[in-house]
Parts: C-alpha cells; structure tokens; sequence
C-alpha cells in the first residue's frame, strides 16, 4: 500500500508537481494518466526515492521514502521509461548484480532468480548479452528487474512504449499477471492499455489530480447522458421522428446514410439507457425495418482524458 | 560496496578500457625499464617515478565512465532506488579502479624480479616509490571519479580530470610562476623590494604546500613519514566525499 500525501516539487519557479494526493491499495492496478510534462515521471520518480519532494509524503507499507529509505525501498520494484540496463552484461549476471545491490540472501537468490526468469518468458535469452536483445526482451529484462527482491509494489513507467503489437499484448499479460500478488502503478500514453489492466485510474494535469476514480464511474460522471447508435434499413424519416417522440429520448440524429442503411446516434437522457432499447426495438418493429447494429457508445477513456485535461 | 565493485571492476574486461589501460601501461613501463637496462643502470625507483608522469593520460581513461556512463545509460536510477548507501556505490567504483591500477603495476613487480636475477639492486628507495605510487594513483583516481560524477559525458570527465591532474603535476611549476608574478607586481605597485618578495615567496610556499609529489619526495631514498601519506588519503576522502554529495545533491536537483 502507498500512500502519497499532498506531494510538492519545484524545479526553481515552476511547480512540477503541486500538492498530489492519492492511495495505492494492495493488490489493486491503478493506471496515472496525464499529458506531456503533466508530472507523471515525477511523480514516479518521488514515489521511488529517485527524487526527493519539495514537501508532501510518501509512505509506502507504512514507511516514509526519506525517513526509512532502505525499508521503503525494499517494496518497491521500479521500470523507469528507460530500462537501466548494462548493456554489456549478460542477462543472468545482470539479474545477479541486481541482487546484490537489492541485498537479496543468497539462499533465496537462484529459486528467485527461476521463477522471475520463467515468469518474464526470458529463459532462452538469460546468457545473451543485454546490448544484443531485442527492445521487447530488453523491456522484460527490466521488468525482471523490478522483479528482484520480490517487492509488494511495482511502479512500471510506460511499459510498452515502443514495442510492436505483439509484444504489446505479451507485457500486458504480464502485467496482469503480476497483477494478482503486487499492488501496481502504470503510467502509460496508450489509454487503451489502462482501460484494459487498471481497476482504477489517477488523471493529473499540469502537477494535480484532474480526477481518481474507477474507469465504468469516470465514464458515467462525464457521460451525464448516454449514446446510443443503431443501424437500420428502411424510412429514416420516418423512424428518426418515431424515436424522437419516445419519453426520455432528447436527441436523435443521422450520422451517415448510405444508400439504404442508415446510422443514427441517439442521446438518451435520463438514467437508464436499457429501457429506452426495448422502445426502439418495437419502432423498428412496427416499421418492419431490420436493425444492423445497436450498441451502446459509452465514453471511451481517450474521451474521458481528453475532456478532463482540455478543461482545466 | 563488493556488489558495485565487482560489476565496475569486471566492466572494465568487458569494455576494451581495461585491456588498453594495462597494455598502455606495460608499453610504457616496459619501455623505460628496457631504456635503463641498457645502459646497465636499472633504478626501478626512477622507473615508478617516470611512470607517475602518466597518470595524467591512464586515470582519465580508467575512471571517465564511471559515473558519466551510468548517467548516460539510465542506469544511475539502480542507486538511488535499491536499498543501497550512495557512498558505498562511490567506494565501490573507487575501489574498482583502484584495483585496475593494481594489476597495471605487476609489470614492475616483474621488472625487480628481472633485475633482482641480474644481480640487480632492489632497495628501499624502490619500494617507498612504490608506495608512494600506489597513495598517488589514490589521490588522481578519486579526482578522475569526481570528474565523472558531474558530467554525463565521458570526454568532459575526461578532460577535466585530466586539466585538474596536469594541475597538480605542474604545481611546482605554478607556485614559482604565482609567487614571482605576484612579487613583480607588488614591486612595480612600489612595495619595498624586500617585502614583495617575501610575499612572493609565502605564496609560492602556500601552493607548494598542497603539491604532493614534493611532500612524498623523501620516500625514494628510503626516508618514509606517515603525514605525506596521510595527505593523500586525506585528499582522497575529500574529493570521494564531494562526488558522494554531487550524487546527492541529484535527488534534491532544483532543475
């Protein structure tokens, strides 16, 4: 568990960070969110003990970074947005190096070092130097890194930056993985990949918290009204007016029609959109005019970043 | 502190650095020691002392990427956020290449065998340069680790450490200069030729004070005193200490 309270950090006159406050819980992923320079390295960097506040603190399982920093930085396994890697070591001295200056027992050393290896997927590279692996493989190394010391908490900045799909798809396995027994914090540009790992999401623009919150709560707040959109065939028209005259409907508009099939967004206001969908069902029924598709258009986190971030 | 030793130290095996650091220095020692051998007057204490000329050109090559490569590579972070003493990590480098110039000197321990063969003399002058050697190459290393802390460029570090040990190597050189500038100009400000002088010649001895070649100069003819030595550990800890702050001194960065 982490707990960050009221973090400050000045780079002469600009505030980098101003006044942060939030929880890690155990166990829980949590996605930090922010634009460029919104002070989310910072921040990481704080967390970890690289940097030290200008005031504000952090506790980690209880312990301050600055007053207990060896306790502190036991739990905590960090993957900053460059791995720091010896290019000129081979994986598995590389991984034993870290042991040492992580001051794992050299009892607990192999058994560790087997069960990271195997877990990263890094087995048939551990006796390959560093400077030769693929970015992917480098990003698991670091990530194996973190690993070492078997802390409670990871803190990964930007884990997938710059790998192809694929490997992408990997890391966020992993991830989830790592999931189960760490409580985990991912600062990411790609939203897509926090909607997917995070059970809750800490948005912070220029140095504070826009919003915290889970992402189904945050899409709620900010949609106020949900979407829907429905394709169908047949008399646009006269459908079109049919749903606008339904209770609870305040906007229906095309947003293309081609040839026959048309695709309408329909804003619903009012709280539940579930029942306005058995109204629409029976409109199209009765005009005998067969639905394509009929979804619902929550609020994508990209949608939801960039309203909080535009706005202030 | 073993744990960053021992990576600094294998590093330099791994990185051409080390092998050109001994190949340099066995060139170099060999050459002069071939040179004495000639002409039948082999002096390994003139030897050590001919090779002390060359810290200036091996220490900035030895302990450049200490710290300036770490910086570079990202790696520096492992400091700051394992659960590791920031002054063991800057004994550990310091160790390191302290070691390296270690296995430089075993080329001389066989050149005093070679001569000791020949029916050559090893006295105690040799080995009191030998020390001497050894508290010197201290003192420059720990110049070439600060050099390398502030700056994540290999080249500065090297130039600087390689300006500061020209500097202390020409030291004597520099207090004469000072001194006899400083006298001129008082005299030509119309200060009596006596006291100009006298002033001249205190400043000369101020900055002469802090040269330590000439405070270790009486250990090659076998005359040995514990404060030469323990100016260079001194001096040493100073600048080690300054580096432990530099790196400090980064988690409280304002910029």
């Amino acid at each position: 568990m982490i707990e960050i309270n009221n973090l400050v950090k000045h780079y002469g006159d600009k505030k980098a960070v101003n006044g942060i406050s939030f929880t890690v819980e155990d166990d829980e992923v949590l996605g930090f969110l922010g634009p460029n320079g919104a002070g989310k390295s910072t921040t990481m960097n704080i967390i970890t003990g690289y940097l030290s506040s200008t005031s504000g603190t952090v506790k980690v399982n209880g312990h301050d970074i600055l007053e207990e920093p060896e306790l502190a930085k036991k739990d905590i396994g960090y993957l900053p947005e460059l791995p720091p890697l010896y290019l000129d070591m081979t994986v598995l001295e590389y991984l034993n190096y870290i042991c040492d200056i992580k001051q794992v027992k050299r009892s607990e050393r192999k058994e560790q070092l087997a069960k990271i290896i195997a877990m990263v997927k890094i087995t048939d590279v551990a006796d390959r130097l560093i400077g030769n692996l693929s970015k992917g493989y480098k990003q698991r190394v670091g990530i194996a890194q973190a690993l070492v010391g078997n802390p409670s908490i990871l803190i990964l900045d930007e884990p997938t930056v710059g790998l192809d799909p694929n490997q992408i798809i990997e890391i966020r396995k992993l991830i989830r993985t790592l999931a189960k027994d760490h409580s985990v914090i991912i600062s990411s540009h790609i939203l897509s990949e926090i909607q997917e790992v995070c059970d809750r999401v800490v948005i912070i623009n220029k140095g504070k918290v826009a919003a915290i919150d889970t992402i189904t709560d945050l899409s709620k707040r900010l949609a106020g009204s949900s979407k829907l959109l429905l394709s169908f065939k047949g008399d646009a028209k006269k459908i079109m007016n049919e749903i606008r005259s339904l209770p609870g409907v305040s906007d229906c508009k095309i947003r293309i029609s081609d040839k026959d099939i048309h695709e309408a967004e329909i804003t619903v206001t009012g709280n539940s959109a579930s029942d306005i969908r058995t109204s629409i069902f029976y409109v199209m029924s009765r005009n005998s005019s067969p639905i394509m598709e009929f979804r619902s258009l929550d609020p994508t986190l990209e949608e939801i970043f960039l309203s909080i971030t535009a706005g202030t | 502190m073993i744990a960053v030793f021992k990576r600094e130290f294998l590093s330099y095996f791994r990185s051409p650095v080390g092998y050109i650091a001994i190949a340099l220095f066995s060139f170099l020692s060999g050459y002069i020691f071939v040179n004495n051998f000639a002409t039948g007057a082999v002096n390994i204490a003139s030897e050590v002392i001919s090779l002390r000329s060359f810290f200036v050109v091996i220490v900035p090559i030895i302990t450049m990427g200490l710290f300036a490569e770490d910086k570079k590579r990202g790696t520096e972070i492992l400091y700051y956020t394992s659960p590791i003493d920031l002054f063991s990590v800057v004994a550990g480098k310091f160790l390191a290449a302290f070691c390296l110039y270690g296995i430089m000197f075993v080329n001389v321990f066989i050149h005093m065998i070679v001569t000791k063969s020949c029916d050559g003399i090893v006295d105690i002058g040799a080995w009191g340069s030998v020390i001497v050697f050894f508290f010197l190459a201290m003192l420059f290393i720990s110049i070439g680790i600060f050099a390398s802390a502030i700056t994540d460029s290999q080249i500065i570090a090297a130039i600087f450490s390689f300006i500061m040990i020209m500097v202390i190597q020409l030291l004597s050189t520099i207090s004469s200069l000072a001194g006899n500038a400083i006298a001129a100009f008082l005299s030509m400000l119309g200060v009596a030729s006596e006291s100009s002088n006298s002033v001249g010649e205190a400043i000369t001895n101020g900055i002469n004070w802090l040269d330590p070649f000439a405070k270790t100069s009486d250990f090659r003819y076998g005359s040995f005193s514990v404060a030469p030595l323990v100016f260079c550990i001194s001096f040493a800890i100073v600048f080690l200490f300054l580096t432990f702050r530099v790196l400090e001194k980064k988690r409280w960065a304002k910029s």
